[in-house]
C-alpha cells in the first residue's frame, strides 16, 4: 500500500514537473486558442482562417480558431477577460465596435483587463452606389440630401457600426439629414443597393476592392489618405468633408499575460503580415494590411474613444 | 442550345477523377453532418476552409458545395427516424415523416425523401443552367416592400400548417413571433426581452428552439409511456414505397421542386422558407388535408423536394451576382475569394469551366447521394430496432453537442432543455410546434422589412400598393384570407366532430 502511495507521489511530482517545464516552453504546451467574435464566414473569420497556417508556422505551434459570436463581440471579449492569463488564449478585436461599445453600454467585462497585441488590418469605410446612379461624388450626395431632406437613404451593416458612425459624422460635417437603413450585414446592404432600394451603401474597402466593379461604383472612402487597394476613389477629406472612419482588426490578450509572451506573439504576427506568401493571400481578399504593435495601436485608442464619446453625446445612436 | 454546350463543358470539367473524388468526399461528409443534428454545414465549412488552400479551386468548391447539399439529404434522415430536425429546413419533414416511421413506413419515407430530393436537384440544376442569370436579376427587384407582402402571405399560410384547431395555431404563431422579438432590434439597436442576458443580445438560435421543441420533448413523451416507446411501436412492414405511395408523392415532388427553385433564388429565402411553403401548398391542394400530421407521404415528398431545390438554387444569386443568400453561401463566398475567384457576373464569362463545372458537379453529387443513401435506408431503419434505453441517451448527447456547437455556448444547451420542457407542455395541451417555428422565422422578417420599407418611403404606407409585385402578393393574401376564413372554421369543426365520434 505504501509502495503504491509512493509511486503515486513520485508520479504526481513528475507530472507537475513536466507541466511547469512545458509552461516555460510557451507555445508548445497545447494549441493556442484564437477567438473570433463573429460567425464563420464573416470577413474577420475568413481572414483568421487565411492567417492560421502562416501563424502556426511562425509560432511553431498549433492554433484553434473558436467562433464566439454575439452582442457585437462582447461575448468573445468577456470570454477573453475570463481566460487563464497563460498565453494560450487570444482574441480578435474589431474597431470601432470594440471602442464604441464602451461608450454605448455598461459592459460585462472591464475593457482595461484586455490589451491589444497587434493590429493587422486598417480597412477604411466607404460609400458605394449602383453603377448607373446619377450621384457621382459625395458632393452630389450631400446636395441631393439638401434639396430633398430624407430622400438619401444610407444602408449600413447595423446600428453603431463604422458605416453608421461615418454617416452620422458626414451628417454633422455637411449639415444634412440622411435616412439610415440598417441591415444585418454587408451582404444584405449590397443586395439592397443592387436592387435599387437604397441610394448608397456603407461598405469597407476590402468588401468591394477585390470584387466585381461592374455593378457598383465606390463614391468615397473615409480614410485619412487614398487606399492602396482602391487608389481611384477619392477620400472625403479631398472633397471637403473632414470625416474619418475605418474598421481595424487585430489581436488582443489579457493584460496580465506575461509581457514576453505577448511580445513573441506580436512579433510572429508581424512576420506573417510581412511575408510575401501571406501578402499574396491578403491581396486576393483585398485586405488593407497595416501592422501595428500592441503598444502603438493602444496609443491611438483614447483619441478614437473620445471622438465616439463626442458623437454619442450629440447623437446617441441607441435610444 | 447554348446552355447545352455549357453543360457539356461543365460535365467534362467535373468528371475528372480528382473532382469526382472531392465531390464524393463532400457528399459523404455532408450526409454525416446532416445526420448529426446541430453540427451544421456552416461550421463544417469553416473548419475545412484552411485545408482547401492546398486544393485546386474547383475541387475545393465542389467539395464545399457537396457538404452543403449532402447535409440537406442527411438532415431529413434524423427528422424522419427520431423526430429531430437537424436543419431548419427539415422541420416540416419531421411533421409527417416521423409519423410515417411510427407506422412502420420509415423506409418509404426515407426513399421518397431521397428520390424527391434527387429529382428536385436535377431540375434545379438545369434551371440554374438555363435561367440562372435572368432569375437572379428578377430576385433583386424584391425590396423591403415585396418581402413584407411575401411574409404576410407566408404567415397567413402558416395557419394551414396545423392539423388541429385554428385558434391554437394562431396562438402558437403568436408565441413564435414573441420569441422572434428577443434580441437587439436591428433598427434602433436597443435590446428587447433579453433580461440583461448578454447571450440573448442576438436573439435565440433557431436550432436551439427546434431541437428543444421537437427532439428533447419527443424524448420526454416517449419516456413517459414505457410500453409504446415511440420508435418501435409497430413492425417495419417494408422498406420500399408502395405503388400507391409513388402515385401520391410524385405530384407533390413536382410542386415542391417548382416552389423551392423559385424561393431559393430570393436573397434570404432559401431552403427553410421553401420547405414550409411546400408543406402548406400540399395541405391546401390535398383532398384529405386531415391526413397531414398523421403520416401523409405528400407532407414528406413536397417539402423535401422543395428544400433541396431551394438549397440548389440559392447558388444562383451567389454565382451570378456575388450575393450570399445565407450563412453557408457567405462561407462559400469566402472560400472563393481565398482562391482568387470573384463571384459575380464576370465569373461566367471569365471562368466558364469553373462556373459550369461547379453546376455539373452538383448534379453528379446528387446522383452520388442517391446511390449512397438508397442502400443505406435498410441500415437506418434497423437503427429503430435499437432499444430505446440505449438510443435516447445517444440522441440527447447529439442534441447537446449540436446545440453547443452553434455558438460554442453552454447557455444555449440549457435553453434548449428549457424549450424541451415547454414543448412537452405544448404536446399535453395539443398545441403543435410547427406554426410556432414559422412565426419565429417569419416574425423578424416581417418586422424589419415593414420598418425598412417605411424608412425608405419616409413614412408613406402607399409603397406597399404602388409596387406591382408587392400589390400582387397582398391581393393573393387577401384572397387566401377570404378562402381560409369560412371553410377553415367549418372544416375544423367537422374534424373535431369526427374525433369525438371515434
Amino acid at each position: 500500500m505504501l509502495k503504491v502511495l509512493k509511486t503515486l507521489c513520485v508520479g504526481a511530482l513528475a507530472v507537475s514537473a513536466t507541466a511547469s517545464a512545458a509552461h516555460a516552453e510557451w507555445p508548445k504546451d497545447r494549441p493556442i486558442e484564437i477567438v473570433v467574435a463573429f460567425a464563420p464566414g464573416g470577413s474577420t473569420d475568413v481572414m483568421a482562417r487565411a492567417m492560421q497556417p502562416f501563424l502556426e508556422k511562425e509560432l511553431g505551434a498549433k492554433t484553434v480558431i473558436v467562433n464566439k459570436p454575439g452582442a457585437s463581440g462582447e461575448i468573445a471579449y468577456t470570454y477573453l477577460s475570463q481566460a487563464k492569463p497563460d498565453g494560450y488564449t487570444f482574441s480578435f478585436i474589431n474597431t470601432p465596435g470594440y471602442l464604441s461599445m464602451q461608450v454605448q453600454r455598461k459592459l460585462r467585462y472591464d475593457p482595461k483587463s484586455i490589451q491589444a497585441v497587434a493590429r493587422i488590418v486598417d480597412d477604411p469605410t466607404a460609400f458605394v452606389v449602383k453603377s448607373d446612379s446619377s450621384i457621382k461624388s459625395v458632393k452630389d450626395l450631400v446636395e441631393q440630401a439638401k434639396a430633398k431632406p430624407g430622400s438619401v437613404s444610407v444602408g449600413s451593416s447595423g446600428v453603431g457600426t463604422d458605416d453608421h458612425l461615418a454617416m452620422i459624422l458626414l451628417e454633422q460635417a455637411a449639415g444634412v439629414t440622411l435616412t439610415h437603413v440598417p441591415f444585418p450585414g454587408a451582404g444584405e446592404t449590397r443586395t439592397a443597393l443592387l436592387g435599387g432600394h437604397i441610394t448608397t451603401g456603407g461598405l469597407n474597402v476590402s468588401e468591394f476592392a477585390g470584387g466585381d466593379l461592374t455593378t457598383i461604383r465606390p463614391l468615397v472612402t473615409f480614410g485619412d489618405k487614398r487606399s492602396p487597394e482602391a487608389p481611384d476613389v477619392p477620400t472625403a477629406k479631398e472633397q471637403g468633408f473632414e470625416v474619418f472612419m475605418s474598421s481595424e482588426r487585430g489581436l488582443a490578450a489579457r493584460r496580465d499575460v506575461p509581457a514576453d509572451i505577448r511580445a513573441k506573439f506580436s512579433a510572429a504576427v508581424k512576420k506573417v503580415v510581412e511575408s510575401p506568401e501571406f501578402k499574396e493571400e491578403a491581396k486576393k481578399l483585398a485586405l488593407p494590411l497595416a501592422y501595428l504593435s500592441g503598444e502603438e495601436w493602444e496609443q491611438q485608442m483614447p483619441k478614437r474613444l473620445q471622438s465616439f464619446q463626442d458623437i454619442w453625446n450629440k447623437t446617441p445612436w441607441v435610444q | 442550345m447554348e446552355f447545352l454546350d455549357s453543360l457539356i463543358l461543365g460535365f467534362s470539367t467535373a468528371a475528372t477523377p480528382t473532382n469526382l473524388l472531392f465531390c464524393l468526399i463532400g457528399a459523404l461528409l455532408g450526409t454525416l453532418i446532416g445526420v448529426l443534428p446541430g453540427i451544421g454545414p456552416t461550421a463544417t465549412l469553416a473548419i475545412l476552409l484552411p485545408i482547401t488552400f492546398f486544393l485546386p479551386p474547383l475541387a475545393a468548391l465542389i467539395m464545399l458545395a457537396g457538404i452543403f447539399y449532402g447535409a440537406q439529404y442527411g438532415g431529413s434522415t434524423t427528422a424522419i427516424l427520431v423526430n429531430l430536425p437537424g436543419e431548419a429546413s427539415s422541420v416540416v419533414t419531421a411533421l409527417d415523416g416521423y409519423q410515417m416511421a411510427k407506422q412502420g413506413r420509415a423506409g418509404a419515407a426515407l426513399a421518397i425523401a431521397a428520390l424527391g430530393s434527387f429529382f428536385a436537384g436535377t431540375v434545379s440544376t438545369i434551371g440554374l443552367a438555363i435561367a440562372g442569370p435572368t432569375l437572379a436579376g428578377f430576385a433583386l427587384s424584391f425590396g423591403p416592400a415585396e418581402y413584407f407582402s411575401l411574409t404576410i402571405f407566408g404567415l397567413l399560410c402558416a395557419t394551414v400548417l396545423a392539423s388541429g384547431s385554428v385558434i391554437k395555431a394562431i396562438g402558437m404563431i403568436g408565441i413564435g413571433l414573441l420569441l422572434g422579438w428577443v434580441g437587439t432590434d436591428v433598427n434602433s439597436g436597443s435590446e428587447r426581452l433579453t433580461f440583461g442576458a448578454v447571450e440573448l443580445f442576438d436573439g435565440i438560435e433557431f436550432v436551439v428552439i427546434a431541437v428543444g421543441l421537437f427532439g428533447i420533448s419527443e424524448i420526454i413523451v416517449n419516456l413517459e409511456s414505457p410500453e409504446s416507446r415511440g420508435l418501435i411501436a409497430s413492425k417495419i412492414t417494408r422498406l420500399w414505397p408502395t405503388r400507391e405511395d409513388f402515385r401520391q408523392a410524385w405530384p407533390a415532388v413536382i410542386r415542391g421542386t417548382a416552389l423551392g427553385t423559385f424561393l431559393g433564388i430570393l436573397p434570404g429565402g432559401g431552403a427553410t422558407l421553401s420547405a414550409f411553403s411546400a408543406y402548406t401548398l400540399e395541405k391546401k391542394v390535398s383532398r384529405q388535408p386531415q391526413q397531414f400530421g398523421r403520416g401523409a407521404i405528400q407532407g414528406v415528398a413536397g417539402p423535401e423536394a422543395a428544400n433541396n431545390a431551394g438549397a440548389q438554387s440559392s447558388f444562383i444569386p451567389l454565382l451570378t451576382l456575388g450575393i450570399p443568400s445565407n450563412a453557408v453561401m457567405a462561407m462559400l463566398l469566402g472560400a472563393m475569394t481565398i482562391h482568387g475567384i470573384t463571384p459575380g457576373p464576370s465569373v461566367m464569362h471569365n471562368q466558364p469551366d469553373l462556373f459550369w463545372g461547379l453546376i455539373a458537379s452538383m448534379w453528379i453529387g446528387n446522383l452520388m447521394l442517391l446511390v449512397i443513401n438508397l442502400p443505406l435506408i435498410g441500415l437506418w431503419v434497423k437503427l429503430l430496432t435499437v432499444p430505446y434505453r440505449l438510443l435516447y441517451p445517444a440522441i440527447l448527447l447529439f442534441c447537446c453537442v449540436g446545440v453547443y456547437s452553434v455558438s460554442n455556448r453552454a447557455f444555449d444547451v440549457a435553453l434548449a432543455v428549457g424549450f424541451g420542457f415547454l414543448g412537452y407542455l405544448f404536446r399535453k395541451a395539443k398545441c403543435e410546434p410547427g406554426p410556432l417555428l414559422l412565426g419565429f422565422v417569419l416574425g423578424p422578417l416581417l418586422e424589419t422589412n415593414l420598418r425598412r420599407a417605411m424608412l425608405i418611403s419616409q413614412g408613406s404606407p402607399s409603397v406597399f400598393i404602388e409596387r406591382p409585385i408587392s400589390l400582387a402578393l397582398l391581393i393573393a393574401s387577401a384572397a387566401l384570407f377570404v378562402l381560409l376564413l369560412v371553410p377553415a372554421i367549418r372544416k375544423t369543426r367537422e374534424e373535431a366532430f369526427v374525433e369525438e365520434e371515434v
